[in-house]
């Protein structure tokens, strides 16, 4: 009884994975949201999703989160641990949305175009991968909440591990996933940069100069190594370091560029919003890559009880406001300025 | 100070006495040549242990970290400040100089 009744679960989260996807196929084909469409966009996203997977988990973590989300059930901890899986990787798609929009946006500004138009096309479709990256984001937190569900009713209070339980073995920093997953993100972002790949004609200047604009490389690295230093070592005091910096450097090269308005100096204006699509892509992947992971496995080991509510605030935003910023500065570009009178 | 003290050069004859012939000679030169040959070595091996060690050590301390990190976020703040030209700047200026033609010549 207790079998047929498993197994009727079962194909019950299949079928409903596979009207799912169906839906989105069948969006995607009636050609409706053709303009909202950047192939390139999401590939980077969900080759970006799994590499960031594996930076910060292992195989057998990774296996057993989507056994569960098909509806396998285990333990109570084991599910506790499969909802915070499937909401890093929600986590991830958001913050991997909001980075591939302004590292876009920088190559944009960077490269060579036929025309005016071109650029302003250009810059706006950076934005698709952040729109990608939302509803991913949300597709993925649908199985992290079905499971802490699942793990609530099976009498944990949908977080940790319990003192009880048995703790996973600690994985080796130096992990073949982790490795694959550094290495792939990596590669990811070279071929994300190649003109050929974007779509673009050619390049003006070349991508890293166009990424490296050195003062927020420093504020962004600098502020973020002394705020970790002083909060502390761990995940936690990283994300904070990263997103408190970036927030601060977003806000920095706003009030500039307000100034640049007031001074009627485009020089100013330029040197500010470079500040700004560069921060926020250094703070965006020092959020991705460093600190995100280093929660990851903190949580995974069994160190921490889930995600700290400053983390999870931080992680939705500073991609938003990323995003904000993004088209402020859009806005700051095209609308020209006068000299008074 | 103490009355402790009064009787102790009359211990310290009394053990001398006692032990005057416990080491043979032989063995006191060997023991000595040992301590000699041992602090030659030891005095060799010094001077490159501490610098290895020392470097590491200031490598990883908090505050050459702490010192760094600040330094570099006053740095990029202050070169912010200074409105830099860069390639990227440069681009985006032409950009906004080429959107601010396309006004005029719209008017």
């Amino acid at each position: 009884m207790t079998e047929i009744a498993g197994t009727s679960d079962k194909a019950r989260a299949v079928l409903r994975w596979l009207f799912a996807a169906a839906f989105i196929v069948a969006v995607v084909a009636s050609g409706l949201f053709a303009g909202l469409f950047s192939r390139a966009g999401l590939l980077y996203l969900v080759f970006g999703s799994v590499a960031a997977a594996l930076m910060g988990f292992t195989r057998q973590e990774i296996g057993a989160a989507f056994r569960d989300a098909a509806g396998r059930g285990g333990r109570p901890d084991e599910l506790a641990r499969s909802a915070y899986f499937w909401e890093a990787a929600a986590r991830n798609a958001w913050i991997l949305g909001a980075l591939g929009s302004a590292f876009n946006f920088a190559l944009v500004m960077g490269g060579q175009s036929p025309g005016i138009a071109d650029v302003s096309h250009r810059m706006i479709q950076s934005f698709i991968v952040t729109l990608y990256g939302l509803i991913m984001a949300v597709i993925l937190l649908v199985p992290a909440l079905k499971i802490a569900g699942l793990a609530e009713k099976a009498g944990l209070p949908g977080e940790a591990p319990s003192a009880g339980a048995a703790r996973p073995a600690a994985s080796p920093f130096f992990s073949v996933e982790r490795m694959a997953g550094y290495v792939g993100f990596a590669v990811l972002l070279v071929l994300t940069a190649l003109p050929r790949i974007r779509g673009a004609a050619d390049v003006t200047i070349p991508p890293a100069k166009a990424l490296l604009h050195g003062p927020a490389v420093l504020v962004v690295l600098g502020g973020a190594i002394a705020l970790a230093l002083f909060a502390g070592a761990g995940g936690r005091a990283w994300t904070l370091g990263f997103a408190t910096t970036g927030l601060i450097a977003l806000l920095t090269g706003l009030i500039q560029a307000l100034f640049g308005f007031v001074h009627t100096n485009i020089q100013e204006i330029a040197a500010a919003i470079a500040f700004i699509v560069s921060a926020s892509v250094f703070a965006l992947l020092g959020l991705v890559a460093v600190a995100a992971p280093l929660e990851d496995r903190e949580v995974m080991g069994g160190g921490r009880r889930g995600a700290g509510p400053i983390s999870r605030m931080f992680w939705v935003l500073l991609p938003l406001l990323t995003f904000i910023f993004l088209v402020l500065t859009f806005i700051m570009v095209v609308t020209p300025m006068t000299k008074p009178g | 100070m103490s009355t402790g003290n009064t009787k102790k050069p009359e211990i310290d004859d009394l053990l001398r006495r006692a032990l005057a012939d416990d080491l043979p000679p032989e063995a006191e030169a060997g023991m000595r040549r040992r301590i000699a040959r041992f602090r030659e070595t030891k005095a060799e091996s010094a001077p490159a242990r501490p610098w290895g060690v020392a470097a590491r050590a200031w490598l990883f301390r908090r505050t050459v970290w702490a010192a760094l990190s600040i330094l570099m976020l006053v740095a990029g703040l202050l070169l912010q400040g200074g409105k830099p030209r860069g390639p990227l700047v440069e681009r985006i200026a032409a950009i906004k100089t080429e959107f601010a033609s396309l006004d005029t010549t719209r008017r």
